[in-house]
């Protein structure tokens, strides 16, 4: 799925991600058309369901593969069981959080 | 059309986790078990013959029933979600466990019994310290 806008709305789903992003989050999101950078979260298609979006996290990139893992590492299915993802999966990278209100700020 | 359904995404992200929903814990069964057994004792011990004494026994009644019920999901959640055949193979024993636990919980349901009531328990904590056993 490839957003046709630069930015485009994102609802989480799932526990991977916390704290950082939790389920229920809305978040706004850029896309990535540079390379991604280790450290920084990315929106990804999933690539044993190509049709999902996923919310990870860039632990390390090796040339063109990169690794992601959730935040939550007790709490997260990434590269450890689907191995390193082609960084063309990359779909965009969140920047803010703008509901729930109470949880309104950037996404790092 | 609402400010809510304006602003609202159309596009799902996964924080993915296989494990659905993920967070699994005894403890809730654990709960449900000692309030079964506090209301076994508090039923046998009851006295009083005016309204409200008949009023605590019944909501005593109730609320034991209740707990056994919650207990009952409670395992059965940790059963059919949490445990995983690899588990199965460390714990032979996991199926039968969970069965006569689900059982007492039904037996704790149908009686007033403080013999099942800690019955129930016991089975509850064996359960518990498998579960934990598994997270180490």
């Amino acid at each position: 799925m490839r957003p046709a806008t630069l930015l485009f709305r994102v609802a989480v789903t799932g526990p991977s991600m916390e704290p950082t992003v939790r389920e229920g989050d809305w978040l706004l999101v850029r896309q990535l058309r540079r390379r991604p950078r280790v450290g920084e979260i990315v929106v990804a298609t999933d690539p044993r369901e190509p049709a999902r979006l996923l919310v990870k996290r860039v632990a390390a990139i090796s040339g063109d593969a990169v690794t992601v893992v959730g935040d939550r590492l007790d709490r997260s299915t990434d590269s450890r069981d689907f191995g390193a993802i082609p960084s063309s999966a990359i779909v965009g990278s969140p920047v803010l959080r703008y509901a729930p209100f109470d949880r309104i700020g950037l996404v790092r | 059309m609402d400010l809510r359904s304006l602003i609202a995404p159309r596009v799902i992200v996964h924080a993915h986790c296989d494990i659905p929903c993920g967070i699994y814990d005894p403890t809730a069964a654990k709960v449900a078990s000692d309030t079964v057994a506090k209301m076994v004792e508090k039923i046998t011990g009851a006295t009083g013959t005016d309204t409200a004494s008949h009023n605590t026994f019944a909501r005593s009644v109730q609320v034991k029933e209740e707990h056994a019920q919650i207990c009952k999901k409670e395992l059965l959640i940790l059963w059919t979600d949490y445990f995983k055949p690899e588990h199965l193979e460390k714990y032979p024993k996991l199926h039968e466990t969970f069965w006569k636990a689900a059982k007492l919980c039904s037996k704790n349901k149908q009686n007033v019994d403080a013999a099942a009531a800690a019955e129930l328990q016991a089975a509850v904590k064996e359960i518990a310290d498998i579960f934990w056993a598994t997270k180490k």
